[in-house]
């Protein structure tokens, strides 16, 4: 079974009790009457759509139901870490230490 | 069928291996407060919330259980436990929380006997082993298609509650469950 570790629940739990929230730390703008119809939609809709190493939202839909942070390697599946809301995004040297073989 | 308070489910249980009981009408609550005001709310409420996402503290009269980081379902017994929203209205000078009767959400079912993990596990991918689901644990998941919320009240006995119009679809399972058992 595929598991994610939930780091509210501190636990690990079954990928069916769980939603993915699309790509993490996008912040909304805070001039959104100031900018263009174009870097509104850059927000919306522009995403990265990583090959590779990815830090994306997860939400423990049927469990504690908090959202979260996810890094996870988008070619092989693997989740590499996760970490509560509001924490920022690893460092390439924390997420190179926390892979293993993936 | 299903359809009255401690009524098992249909006719095939009859070794005890599995019963499926619905429980009668609880009173339900939902306790939102910041997890960092959890102390000084409990020494002033003296509820005795548990602290941590899982745990329960259990009475006979009331169930308080922690389902995430600030976030308590309290259930009680309407008879025996009276005045809960009245202290807790009390509390509301001192303290910003959310206090919210959610009674009629639920149903809750007790799933008993030495083929309880089995049943609930046709349906919730939990590992429901004694060292990863000791008793009084708490957590919401799922069965089959139904959110539901776990609590193990026993070595074989579980309280599970999901909402009522998914009452049906969970009981039915179970029934066709214990057919299945019967029939091996
Ligand atoms: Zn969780």
């Amino acid at each position: 079974m595929f598991l994610i570790h939930c780091p509210y629940c501190d636990e690990d739990r079954p990928e069916i009790e769980f939603s993915y929230a699309g790509e993490a730390h996008i912040a909304r703008p805070q001039n959104a009457d100031a900018i263009s119809d174009a870097e509104w939609s850059e927000y919306l809709f522009i995403r990265e759509n990583k090959r590779g190493i990815h830090c994306e939202r997860w939400w423990h839909t049927n469990g504690c139901n908090r959202f979260f942070n996810a890094v996870r390697n988008t070619v092989t599946d693997k989740f590499i870490m996760t970490y509560e809301m509001g924490e920022p995004r690893p460092t390439p040297e924390e997420i190179e230490a926390a892979r293993d073989d993936d | 069928m299903l359809v009255d308070q401690g009524l098992e489910i249909g006719d095939t249980l009859s070794d005890g291996c599995l019963t499926v009981l619905l429980v009668s009408e609880r009173t339900r609550y939902s306790l939102r407060i910041k997890a960092e005001d959890l102390t000084a709310f409990n020494l002033e409420s003296g509820l005795g919330l548990p602290e941590r996402i899982g745990q329960s503290s259990l009475t006979e009269a009331r169930m308080q259980l922690c389902l995430g980081p600030d976030e308590w379902l309290i259930v009680t017994q309407p008879d025996l436990d009276k005045g809960l929203g009245a202290q807790l209205k009390r509390l509301s000078d001192s303290f910003i929380f959310s206090f919210t009767d959610i009674s009629h959400r639920n149903i809750a079912l007790t799933v008993q006997g030495s083929e309880a993990v089995a049943a609930i596990n046709i349906g919730c991918p939990l590992d429901l082993s004694p060292e990863h689901f000791p008793v009084g644990k708490v957590t919401r998941t799922v069965f089959e298609n139904a959110p539901i919320m776990l609590l193990r009240t026993g070595e074989d006995v579980f309280h599970l509650e999901c909402w009522r119009s998914y009452g049906p679809y969970v009981t039915g399972l179970f029934a066709r469950y214990a057919k299945d058992i019967e029939m091996s």
